[in-house]
């Protein structure tokens, strides 16, 4: 787990990575669709904050440093589509991790089920957007990669996978025990934070 | 001596063919020239070329070395092929990181490792057709999609949400109108007719990797028999004191209607147990077409409703699913506006509506507003759209009165709603020259100024000089004085 203070940035630096450049005009849509997208990654986090409150003492001996890799540095060819676009693959993976959630209490479970349809809204509004520019956008975003190099937004979404990659060995190596999954619950809800910090990127132009 | 350089002779000369070998540098078999690495879902094959076709009895071997390891591990079913491929499934690994492939040529004992591929197999895995599952109603089909690959499949183990799947529909005997769909992985393709044969195909894509999979074969189906009871339809929910009503449309009397709800989110993850349709009590074999249930049940969050007709021995299918978003369900009601004007421009403030209790409505609602604005003589109205709640309309001419209305439109394209337009305000422009004439009676000022900074300047500078710097000549009457002294003393 990120519990030193030297892990926090590493999740940061991708992101400042992936949101450093500013281009492009996007639809109006979309820049109104991101103050929502906002609200709603605020009520997420709040969520998730409340389901980690009561961790554990015992599962800090369990802390695992799921690190994010320091080789997203040297990709500075970031485009906001780039950055929303990292949003939504850690929006989808982070969605993909609870729904493999099947504990009891009852109450966790309903939490849960809060936390996914926050999740839901959150990727409705980011699958929109991305859409919409897709259709839009198709001829500038080809010419767009043409230039970067085409490798740019997949080598984004490698690093987000094999970090996502490692929690989920994780929660099977620790057999899904309730520690794994706070411990887990924790780095989602530390990754969606920083996430939120660079939307307001997005509004900015 | 002799004895001993020949025993050495011997010992060289056999042992050549020995040493050779295990140097691996030697031989020059016929070596693949160009490995090639294909990877569709969990199936890998693996190509190379012959350089000398001539000689035969070569066999191939291929081995695969995980990252971050020094292991070379033989690949199951590419040991001694005599073909140029060999494919197999893509073994338990990491596959974010990159791994290396070699072949080797074998020509009875002899072999060297030939060619050197690493790769990522997850960037270079192509997504395969997702399975099919189809259920015919009459004017629908439910669809049933499978993700690409295998349950356990080892390349999309983290792509359990991330699939989008797109489907084309079209009737057997007109291919010429296809339909194209952005379905879940378990949906319903409505306004169908029955007893016609639909064939459909879909294909899965990862949207943010560009990654877009091969179509599925073409499956075929009939619509059934038009059901004797209809579905309902026309689902409709709205608010009313504190409760929700849901209504729909039935041609049947002597129905009873039950209603069931789903969380929308489990419309992403169907294989999952949260995929269940859960009746509402309070809306079980009711009578009316219309059902009344307490607002504590939802309170957040996007469900899926749907409806169905029964007479007691037969029933109808499930109507088509409303979506039922907590947020947006109240009625939009028209924005108030707020106007401030300038001389060439108006500035806009909308502001939350009031619903009938005068209470604020819900301002999480993502909108946007169309305004109509026209000039209070004449009748030509200009049509504006905007996204912000707070806006400038420019360009305008200076002390007109302007009017404008205005109404908000759910930016939610997935509910088409809209409000009523508010009441028209109307508002006058300041005057244009206003700019101006500050100008002029600012300079006329300044000039004033300067006049009586000079004027004060000089009597400043006569009474510093009359202070400071006296004159010594003595005024006229102090030599009339001294005359008269002169006099006096005398």
């Amino acid at each position: 787990m990120c519990t030193k203070p030297d892990m926090i940035p590493k999740c940061l630096w991708l992101i400042v990575l992936v949101g450093l450049c500013i281009t492009g005009n996007l639809s109006l849509d979309c820049n109104l669709l991101n103050v929502h997208l906002r609200r709603v990654t605020l009520q997420n986090l709040r969520l998730l904050s409340s389901m980690s409150n009561s961790f554990p003492r015992e599962c800090l001996k369990e802390n695992k440093d799921f690190e994010l890799p320091q080789e997203i540095l040297s990709h500075t060819q970031t485009v906001k589509r780039g950055l929303r676009e990292a949003f939504y693959e850690v929006s989808i993976q982070a969605f993909h991790i609870f729904s493999q959630y099947t504990f009891e209490p009852t109450w966790k479970l309903k939490h849960l089920n809060q936390i996914q349809m926050g999740l839901d809204k959150q990727l409705e509004y980011l699958e929109q957007c991305l859409q919409e520019e897709e259709n839009e956008n198709a001829d500038v975003k080809e010419a767009a990669m043409k230039y970067s190099g085409a490798q740019g937004p997949q080598v984004h979404n490698l690093e987000l996978r094999r970090y996502f990659n490692k929690m989920h060995n994780f929660l099977k190596e620790k057999k899904y025990s309730h520690c794994a999954w706070d411990i887990v619950q924790v780095e989602i809800r530390r990754c969606i934070y920083y996430f939120y910090q660079f939307t307001a990127l997005l509004r900015r132009k | 001596m002799l004895a001993l350089l020949g025993a050495t002779a011997l010992v060289l000369v056999a042992g050549t063919p020995w040493v050779l070998p295990a140097a691996g540098g030697g031989i020059n078999l016929n070596c693949s020239q160009n490995l090639e690495v294909n990877i569709i879902d969990d199936n890998v094959t693996l190509k190379w070329n012959r350089r000398d076709e001539s000689v035969r009895n070569t066999t191939f071997s291929a081995d695969y070395e995980k990252p971050e390891t020094d292991n070379w591990i033989r690949l199951p079913g590419c040991q001694h092929v005599t073909g140029t491929e060999c494919s197999f499934s893509l073994p338990v690994l990491n596959v974010f990181k990159e791994i290396k492939f070699r072949v080797r040529a074998e020509q009875g004992i002899t072999s060297s490792w030939c060619e050197v591929i690493s790769i990522t197999p997850f960037a270079k895995a192509q997504i395969g057709p997702p399975g099919v599952h189809l259920e015919a109603e009459d004017t629908a089909i439910i669809v049933k999609l499978s993700s690409p690959g295998t349950k356990d499949s080892i390349i999309w183990a983290l792509e359990g949400s991330s699939f989008l799947y797109s489907l084309v529909i079209w009737k057997n005997s007109s291919s010429v109108e296809r339909r194209t769909k952005n379905v879940y992985p378990r949906d319903t393709i409505y306004e169908l007719s029955p007893e016609t044969t639909y064939c459909l195909k879909v294909k899965a894509e990862i949207l943010v990797l560009r990654k877009v999979g091969v179509y599925s074969p073409v499956y075929c189906i009939n619509t059934t028999v038009e059901n004797k009871i209809p579905r309902p339809e026309n689902l409709d929910v709205s608010v009313k004191n504190q409760r929700y009503v849901l209504k729909w449309d039935h041609a049947f009397a002597n129905v009873t209607f039950r209603v069931q709800w789903l969380h929308a989110f489990a419309k992403r993850n169907p294989g999952s147990h949260l995929y269940q349709w859960k009746q509402i009590t309070d809306c079980e074999n009711i009578t009316t077409t219309q059902c009344v249930f307490p607002q504590n049940l939802f309170l957040r969050g996007i469900y899926y409703l749907r409806v169905q007709a029964s007479d007691g021995n037969n029933s109808s299918f499930w109507s088509e699913e409303k979506r039922f978003d907590i947020e947006i369900i109240s009625i939009i009601h028209p924005p108030i506006i707020n106007v401030k004007s300038t001389s060439d421009s108006l500035r806009i403030y909308m502001d939350a509506p009031q619903d009938s209790e005068n209470e604020p409505v819900n301002q999480h609602v993502p909108l946007s507003y169309e305004i109509i604005l026209w000039k209070n003589t004449s009748n030509a109205e200009r049509k504006i759209l905007e996204n912000n709640r707070d806006f400038t309309i420019p360009h305008l001419q200076p002390l007109t009165v302007y009017c404008l209305k205005a109404r908000a439109h759910l930016v939610d394209k997935k509910q088409n709603k809209s409000s009523i337009f508010s009441d028209a305000v109307c508002e006058k422009t300041k005057p244009g020259n206003s700019s101006k004439s500050w100008l002029i009676a600012g300079i006329c000022l300044g000039l004033f100024a300067l006049i009586a900074v000079v004027y004060f300047v000089k009597v400043l500078q006569k009474a510093i000089t009359y202070v400071f710097f006296p004159s010594l000549k003595p005024s006229s009457n102090i030599d009339k004085v001294r005359t008269l002294l002169f006099f006096v003393n005398v």
